[in-house]
């Protein structure tokens, strides 16, 4: 029997034993999803501390300062304080707020992030689920995030955070058409929305990752790549909390744990992102073996190759927002609509014929035979 | 054909001029070392945190009783009245009783010192503060009330 994910795998692992207990199935089946769950969430939790300390740590760098160095060795365990003071911070509610939306609104945020990690393969059967509509549920749950957006600046109360959350709605709507394009240029050739599928059918070298499968899906990396950025509101497209604008935009009345969602979120997105992009255009944790077939240790090294892969693109998003300014708001518009819209577009047209005339061969990458 | 050369140079000068700035923050992540002197990793071994601030820094008020005057102009002049001077006559002698100033209040701007006439009050490089109580930023520079100096122009000049 083919094993699609982790949680399947906990499930035959336990389903003998746990049935002759007399636990009865949609119990086990629940457990079986859960644990593989809580261990994405945490990994997120654990990403996104890493990634603050990354960013502080290359923005120090590049503008010659020292960054944090004071918890731990090198400030490595500075996010564990944060987290700790964020923790004991009060919790502000505004009076004039809607208290129910302004509860809700971070925990949405958060769960679209998490949402879209259930999809993404880390290599080897370490898959939460390989829903065979991978990529459209990934483009569905990040849109999640406008809600939330839209959310938390209404029920702020504050001018600026509502200009915020409209904001973020017209950003995130415009740059959801490049992305999706993007992506469908690699649903042609690989003819699946299934991620874990995507993977596999590259391989460990470079020229057999869709990125240098042809011209035009090296293409569609790169738009996937910058509106990815501008959907996950990073600078140089971070309009929905412009400081020098808006203040700190939807967020500026949370405080304390609720806001620090919104960090979490923010990074994990990060992560997310750069192993979505990793996995799709980068071969993942592709090293030419069967992820499902291969022993425990080659797994973990599949795991590895994965991460080797979505750490530089991580410092890459930190690196770009160190370097970037941010537009002005129909400057970002323009670029969406007139240029990533059209030049996707062409790409997808462009694949599709490249396709249809090389009969399905990259220019190394192979058609595997049916 | 304008209009699509002008979105082509568009393009190429989007793509150009981001790699260019990339490639500026590239040369300043990996070369370029970090100026910033941390101060508490540079002191001990008998460099006190004195030794790192510049000549002209304003630190904390000193005060030297052998050349005051007692004028008050310092006290006149302060804008937070962090500065208070007592003085009493004693057989036609003025003394100073007190001379406190309170750093907690002091913005450092420097008038007193300026206004002061005999220098008697200048700025120290002492600046480590940091106490659990206000009370601590509060300093007595005369203890005993000492004798105030001589002015230097007694010839009519403006007492």
């Amino acid at each position: 029997m083919e094993q699609y994910s982790a949680a399947e795998k906990i499930y035959e692992l336990f389903s003998e034993k746990a049935l002759a207990l007399g636990i009865p199935e949609p119990v086990l089946v629940i457990a079986a999803y859960a644990i593989p769950c809580l261990v994405v969430i945490n990994l997120i939790q654990g990403a996104a501390g890493m990634l603050t300390y990354a960013e502080r740590k290359i923005s120090a760098d590049i503008q010659n300062r020292i960054g944090a160095n004071r918890v731990g060795p090198f400030g490595l365990i500075q996010f564990l304080a944060d987290g700790v003071k964020l923790f004991l911070k009060e919790d502000i509610i505004p009076d004039a707020a809607d208290r129910k939306l302004f509860k809700l609104a971070p925990y949405i945020v958060l769960s679209s992030t998490v949402l879209a990690a259930i999809v993404v393969p880390f290599g080897g059967s370490f898959i939460v689920a390989d829903l065979n509509i991978g990529l459209i549920f990934i483009i569905v749950v990040s849109s999640l995030l406008v809600v939330g957006f839209l959310m938390s600046g209404w029920a702020s109360n504050n001018k600026w955070a509502l200009l915020g959350g409209i904001r973020s709605a017209a950003q995130i709507i415009s740059y959801e058409i490049p992305t999706a394009l993007s992506l469908l240029c690699i649903v042609l050739i690989t003819g699946t929305f299934s991620l874990q599928e995507t993977v596999m059918s590259q391989g460990l070298w470079p020229w057999q990752w869709f990125i240098f499968h042809n011209p035009f899906s090296f293409v569609a990396f790169f738009i996937f790549f910058v509106s990815a950025l501008a959907e996950m509101n990073r600078t140089p497209f971070d309009f929905p909390e412009a400081e020098s604008e808006l203040v700190s935009g939807y967020n500026v009345e949370y405080s304390g744990m609720r806001f620090s969602i919104f960090f979490i979120a923010e990074y994990g997105s990060i992560f997310i992102i750069s192993g979505l992009a990793a996995a799709v255009f980068l071969g993942g944790g592709n090293i030419g073996l069967d992820p499902y077939e291969s022993p425990l240790h080659m797994q973990l090294l599949m795991v590895g190759v994965f991460f080797a892969k979505t750490v530089p693109l991580c410092l890459v998003i930190i690196w770009v927002r160190w370097s970037m300014p941010r537009l002005r708001i129909d400057q970002m518009l323009t670029m969406c609509w007139k240029y990533f819209i059209p030049i996707a577009f062409a790409c997808l047209v462009a694949t599709a014929i490249w396709l249809l005339v090389f009969n399905g061969n990259g220019i190394f990458w192979r058609m595997p035979a049916p | 054909m304008n209009a699509i050369r002008n979105y082509m140079d568009n393009i190429l000068k989007a793509v150009t001029s981001t790699a260019k700035g990339m490639g500026i923050t590239l040369r300043y992540w990996a070369l370029e070392p970090s100026i910033t002197v941390e101060y508490p990793d540079r002191l001990g071994k008998g460099v006190t945190a004195e030794d790192l601030v510049s000549e002209r820094f304003r630190g904390f008020l000193g005060f030297e009783p052998s050349v005051c005057i007692a004028c008050l102009q310092c006290q006149r002049v302060c804008p937070t009245d962090c500065i208070k001077v007592g003085t009493e006559k004693r057989d036609e002698v003025r003394f100073i009783t007190r001379f406190d100033v309170n750093q907690a209040k002091c913005m450092h701007c420097g008038l007193c010192v300026e206004e002061c006439p005999t220098e008697a009050l200048f700025f120290t490089k002492r600046y480590e503060g940091a106490c659990f109580d206000m009370e601590g930023l509060c300093f007595s520079h005369v203890g005993e009330p000492v004798p105030a100096a001589k002015r230097k122009r007694e010839d009519g000049g403006q007492e």
